[in-house]
């Protein structure tokens, strides 16, 4: 990358800083919710930069075996499903799905509690 | 805006003999797709409390018209179930567009206060029945006053919810496992009855005296009355209580037992699991509708938009209902 410090990671840390300090205490009821909208919005593009990446790649290797195909992708093994393609008793595809969800929630909202109970289970 | 909307508001008033000057008109933190506006009125000796509920323009396709959410409480707490009083229908021709007018109820609505706040503890124990009792109540409404509301079977509505999420072009592999799942699901062969079809906290507004009002009626439809009972008992509605699966709060013993002390209908535990698949699928659809108001440009909206990537959570608590064996949850 040929920019400059601060990364985009600090440059929303900064952001959800200002909100959480200069302004939450500043705003209507109803709009101090959205804030906290916001403020959960700028959290997850943050999770997603910093470990998007390495969470889908984890998914995709797991697919890439699972269907026996290098270029494999989400959309394909959806369509695999809708179409009976695959079986759906496999238990290596039921792995998979939960792998799927796990990775996909830590980025969207890790505190979710269903999450909190498969991670603290293994 | 604000001046024009308290303007057609005393005017709509006035037409039902509710005058007085408006006063404290402010919009609240309601459900993601409806205004709601809260205000007092002030007459000669008194001040009373009321609630402005209106249609924005952009509801999802599920959803009836305000005016109609507003009829069905007028039916129902006919019946003594536990709704607020509305005071005020509109149309969407008229100036305030399609809205009611309701009597405040006082207590809260918010789930995370309920379930957190000293205030609710006591009547926190005793919600789960009161809750199967008043939708019981719910239930046995003529479904013949209700012509104007659409008719849905289980099987229709996984086929409408799995149609819509089609339309939108993001393939799930867990929803596409989960559309094949519930095709093959016994959901019981009742008659079928008014539905709210939203039944959980955030739509209803508990005191510390307990369960005062059922409210936001716009997924209300005619059906199989399981899908209310299966609906509070997703994980989606439990707000992080995830031991107490009705609503975060009880437990489905309670939530029966008050429905069995009205119903003549005796529901039974048989097949919670599918009814909560079910309703975690048809929330995690609506969770696509919502975000695709927002994606298409029909309206930009930071909350619209970041509930598009709440639809992990429905596939996580999918698969968690379907994969995890020994799952102490049922």
């Amino acid at each position: 990358m040929i920019f400059d410090k601060p990364n985009t990671v600090e440059l929303l840390d900064a952001v959800k800083h200002f909100l959480d300090t200069k302004i939450k205490d500043e705003v209507a009821p109803h709009l101090a919710f959205k804030l906290r909208i916001v403020e959960n919005v700028l959290s997850i593009v943050i999770r997603e930069i910093e470990t998007g990446n390495d969470l889908s790649q984890e998914v995709i290797s797991g697919l890439k075996k699972l269907v026996e195909s290098e270029t494999a992708n989400i959309e394909e093994l959806a369509h695999l499903i809708r179409d009976r393609k695959i079986d759906l008793e496999n238990p290596e595809l039921k792995n998979l799905l939960v792998q799927l969800s796990k990775n996909k929630i830590a980025v969207d909202n890790p505190r979710y509690s269903t999450y909190k109970k498969l991670i603290e289970s293994t | 805006m604000k001046q024009e909307l308290s303007e057609h508001l005393s005017d709509k008033l006035a037409k039902e003999s509710i005058t007085g000057e408006i006063l404290n008109l402010q919009p609240l933190t309601g459900g993601a797709s409806k205004e709601i506006w809260k205000f007092e009125i002030k007459s000669k000796d008194s001040i009373s409390k009321f609630i402005l509920r209106r249609g924005s323009g952009i509801e999802g396709p599920l959803a009836i018209k305000t005016s109609d959410e507003a009829l069905i409480q007028k039916n129902v707490r006919e019946l003594g179930a536990c709704v607020p009083e509305i005071v005020a229908v509109s149309s969407v021709d008229e100036p305030l567009g399609d809205a009611y007018v309701m009597k405040f109820v006082e207590g809260e609505s918010i789930a995370r206060k309920i379930l957190r706040d000293d205030e609710y503890r006591a009547a926190l124990t005793n919600l789960a029945f009161e809750c199967g009792e008043s939708i019981a109540k719910i239930h046995q409404a003529d479904i013949t006053d209700f012509s104007f509301l659409p008719k849905k079977t289980v099987m229709e509505q996984i086929n409408e919810l799995y149609k819509t999420y089609v339309s939108f072009d993001q393939p799930s592999p867990v929803f596409e496992y989960t559309y094949h799942w519930l095709q093959d699901q016994d959901f019981g062969d009742l008659n079928d009855t008014l539905v709210h079809g939203d039944f959980r906290l955030g739509n209803i507004i508990v005191s510390s005296e307990g369960l005062q009002s059922i409210i936001d009626w716009e997924l209300a439809h005619i059906g199989n009355p399981l899908q209310d009972l299966g609906w509070i008992c997703g994980n989606s509605w439990r707000f992080g209580k995830i031991n107490k699966v009705v609503g975060g709060f009880g437990d489905l013993d309670d939530l029966l037992r008050g429905y069995n002390s009205i119903s003549e209908y005796q529901v039974t535990e048989n097949n919670v699991k599918a009814w909560q698949v079910f309703g975690t699928f048809r929330w995690g659809v609506i969770c696509l509708i919502q975000a695709s108001a927002h994606l298409t440009g029909a309206v930009n909206s930071v909350e619209k938009a970041a509930i598009g990537r709440r639809v992990s959570e429905t596939e996580l608590d999918i698969v968690d209902l379907l994969f995890s064996e020994g799952n102490n949850d049922i």
